[in-house]
């Protein structure tokens, strides 16, 4: 049989500021991922920010797992980034400076 | 049926636990994968803006293990996998898991799956009254022209603020429906909006819920359905079977893009601000052809 793979929208048409995250996603069947981050619309003053892949042994309590990767920075333009050994749950999270804003698609593609 | 292919079916560890009709239209085991099933994205057109608000929450389902922070994996009925439809964390808050058929054979088909639900075990309490309901869909369309679009719905509708209801309801009645975009082809309405729903007669009924909120009990799921007449007929859960037959599904004009439609759905509702979580261990559709 041939391996699995998926994806899986986790943020569609949402609109991010300050502190946000995705829902979180349980996919421990899958052995690596990469997380896609693509801009809607024209970005606002997201500067250096980057966003963090994080984590859980639980899928209610999160750690930072190390991976960061920069937000798009206009729009229909893309970001990513890779993670494998990551357990049974993902979500990508950021901390926005004041005033910045991003309308976002957050794509996890996974395989077994 | 003949006696050989109950017999048949009967010493098949994997379809023993079902009762289905003649043919098996599709058996969805998720440790097999996600089986066709997917999210219930809502209509837009040349913006995602358009979309329905209420569909905008909706997210992917999942393949998950029905791990808990206390005690590890839980697995399915049998083996390591479930899928699961997990709302978000915000009172009234929904989501939903859909597979997409169509149909051959106008006649009698059954659905039956394993189920079980929890909210996301965050307080060391039992937390019982966190969901609101979980429940299926059929998303139908006659093949003929005049015909109708028929949505039965069921429900359990297990809590509403804090109080522990723990009965099936039914639903007739759909939002307007309403044109998006401008090219005239494509129309929205929520028909799993709040309002609406009525008590199925004799719809009480106690599940099995255990005594934390990371502890889980599956439970059996029948649904009996005439695409001919396009009529509920019968549903069972675990030991209690309900007649269907004097209530209806929504029902409305059939649209210009659905004929013979055949969509399965499974609906989670949570009822204060944390996640509910709705796992369904296996489904097999069957039919009477």
């Amino acid at each position: 049989m041939l391996p699995h793979n998926a994806t899986a929208v986790i943020a569609r048409n949402e609109t991010w500021e300050g502190s946000r995250a995705s829902e979180p996603y349980e996919c421990g069947w899958a052995s690596e991922a990469i997380v896609y981050v693509r801009a809607l619309e024209t970005p606002v003053k997201l500067g250096a920010t980057r966003a963090r892949l994080q984590i859980s042994p639980d899928g209610i309590r999160w750690v930072d797992e190390g991976a960061k990767f920069k937000l798009p920075a206009k729009k229909d333009a893309l970001s990513f980034a890779r993670l494998r050994h990551f357990g049974n749950w993902i979500r990508v999270a950021v901390d926005l400076p004041k005033g910045a804003r991003i309308k976002l698609l957050v794509t996890i593609h996974l395989k077994a | 049926m003949s006696e050989m292919l109950r017999d048949l079916r009967l010493a098949d560890p994997s379809l023993s636990r079902f009762d289905p009709m003649r043919r098996i239209i599709c058996f969805d085991d998720f440790d097999r994968g996600f089986c066709g099933w997917t999210q219930l994205v809502g209509n837009y057109e040349h913006n995602l803006d358009s979309m329905n608000p209420s569909y905008q929450q909706h997210t992917q389902p999942q393949l998950s293990s029905v791990t808990h922070w206390d005690n590890g994996t839980h697995g399915g009925w049998d083996g390591t996998y479930a899928l699961k439809v997990q709302t978000r964390p915000r009172k009234g808050s929904r989501n939903v898991a859909i597979k997409r058929l169509t149909f051959r054979k106008p006649g009698p088909i059954r659905l039956e799956f394993y189920f079980t639900f929890k909210p996301e075990a965050n307080e060391l309490r039992l937390s019982e009254t966190d969901i609101r309901s979980v429940g299926f869909l059929y998303d139908l369309q006659d093949p003929h022209e005049g015909g109708h679009r028929v949505m039965p719905h069921l429900r359990f509708l297990n809590a509403v603020d804090g109080k522990h209801v723990q009965k099936w309801q039914f639903k007739r009645v759909t939002t307007d429906v309403r044109p998006l975009g401008t090219e005239g082809k494509t129309v929205t309405h929520d028909h799993l909006a709040p309002d609406g729903w009525e008590d199925l007669p004799g719809g009480q009924q106690k599940l099995c819920y255990n005594e934390i909120p990371t502890k889980v009990n599956w439970h059996y799921a029948r649904f009996d359905f005439d695409l001919a007449a396009m009529r509920m007929l019968e549903f069972q859960c675990n030991d209690r079977v309900f007649d269907l037959a004097p209530i209806g599904p929504i029902v409305m004009p059939a649209m210009r893009n659905l004929w013979c439609m055949l969509n399965i759905a499974f609906f989670a509702e949570t009822d204060v601000d944390k996640r509910a979580l709705y796992y369904i261990d296996s489904v097999c559709l069957s039919g009477e052809f």
